[in-house]
């Protein structure tokens, strides 16, 4: 496609470019997905650093085994699916950091409490909320709630059932909601 | 289920799908780790063909082999000496009983699941048995996680011991200093408070040590 700038180019076209050698075809696909995954994994993983991390691995996994991208035209879902195994990994690293603070959740709730009125606000409350799910119900509210995807896609990309999914979305807004519900009311 | 109109639910993802701002030097950094790749994508298989079936379609391919009488006789001579060599136990063995084999202590856990520590394979120091006991009354469950299992909590369960509150698991340990800790009904990690605490803990979550010395040491 001669003439279109590379911003232009379709996905599967910037791949071909980037099989055949130009690795500069490459940073397209980058800046084409960078931001609408980094909040995924920023929610996933709860801290920007590790997202950025997760994200970049899951770019440089992907140029590594581009040639193994069966549909090129889809190399935006490939990528997720790459990003949502990063960010699995990054999360099961993170697992006993996350469970120490559920250890001491008293003292903090009750350490919290007469700085309640201080906090940043709804968005802080949605962040704690999130980040007290269990990682395969935040996955999938995000996947489902966040990013939209139908729960067929979701399959694809988790490789859990459609019930399964189902319940864990389920699970997921029940949680949220109790937990929000309860900082509303302190 | 989850109903799209459910007010909370939605002010929750609405605020959720706003951007993220990333490092703005992000794409030079991806870039760099791309090209110190040092060369292009690895383009070994044509496209749309997995290793699986390549590896398949080598399997299934018919080869024409000739083998002379004489090359035959020979491949015969030596699967027979390779039999008769694979049924003597070798004198010194390792898997004579000495009491210290490396599964020795396997068994079946909490849940019925097996508990089976990795293998040392690649270390020639043979492992020693080491009982790990936890007082936990009222705990439903107890995993012990360590740098010997990742620190997979799905990995060694403990077996309740007495009607008392106490768990125990022997696992075998190759001999040098080993971290761990105990995990309770999935979610309480202790150290184990017998045992010195782990003062270089990556993770600041409370860990043991425990240091096996070499046998006969």
């Amino acid at each position: 496609m001669p003439g279109l700038p590379d911003v232009e180019l379709p996905d599967a076209e910037l791949v071909r470019r980037v099989l055949a050698g130009n690795v500069d075809a490459y940073a397209t696909l980058v800046a084409r997905y960078r931001d609408r995954y980094a909040r995924y994994a920023v929610h996933m993983l709860g801290s920007r650093e590790d997202a950025e991390e997760a994200l970049q691995d899951a770019f440089v996994r992907a140029y590594r085994a581009l040639a193994r991208c069966d549909d090129p035209e889809r190399f935006g879902a490939w990528l997720f699916r790459i990003l949502v195994n990063r960010c699995r990994t990054a999360g099961a690293r993170r697992t006993r950091r996350w469970r120490t603070v559920v250890e001491d959740e008293g003292a903090l709730l009750e350490a919290a409490v007469p700085a309640a009125a201080e906090r940043a606000g709804w968005r802080e409350e949605i962040d704690l909320a999130l980040g007290r799910l269990d990682a395969d119900q935040r996955e999938a509210f995000l996947l489902k709630h966040v990013e939209e995807l139908s729960y067929e896609e979701m399959s694809g990309i988790t490789g859990a059932g459609v019930s399964a999914l189902k319940m864990r979305v389920k699970r997921a807004c029940d949680r949220l909601r109790a937990l929000l519900q309860e900082a509303e009311r302190v | 289920m989850c109903e799209r109109d459910d007010e909370m639910i939605e002010r929750v993802a609405g605020e959720l799908r706003r951007p993220v701002r990333l490092d703005p030097a992000f794409d030079a950094l991806v870039m760099a780790r791309v090209r110190a790749e040092g060369r292009g994508p690895r383009a070994e298989r044509p496209r749309g063909q997995s290793r699986g079936a390549a590896a398949w379609r080598w399997l299934i391919r018919p080869r024409t082999v000739r083998v002379s009488p004489l090359a035959g006789l020979a491949v015969a001579a030596g699967l027979a000496a390779v039999m008769v060599i694979g049924r003597r136990e070798p004198a010194g063995s390792p898997t004579a009983a000495n009491g210290v084999g490396q599964f020795a202590s396997a068994a079946p856990d909490a849940r019925g699941r097996t508990v089976a520590p990795r293998p040392s394979t690649l270390d020639p120091r043979p492992a020693a048995p080491v009982q790990f006991v936890l007082v936990a009354p009222g705990a439903r469950e107890v995993s012990l996680v360590g740098d010997f299992n990742d620190w997979d909590v799905a990995a060694t369960r403990l077996r309740p011991a007495s009607a008392g509150g106490m768990w125990t698991i022997e696992v075998p340990l190759a001999p040098g200093r080993h971290r761990y800790a105990f995990v309770v009904d999935g979610t309480r990690w202790l150290a184990d408070p017998a045992a010195p605490r782990a003062v270089d803990d990556d993770f600041g979550t409370p860990s043991s040590v425990v240091t096996i010395a070499e046998r006969g040491a």
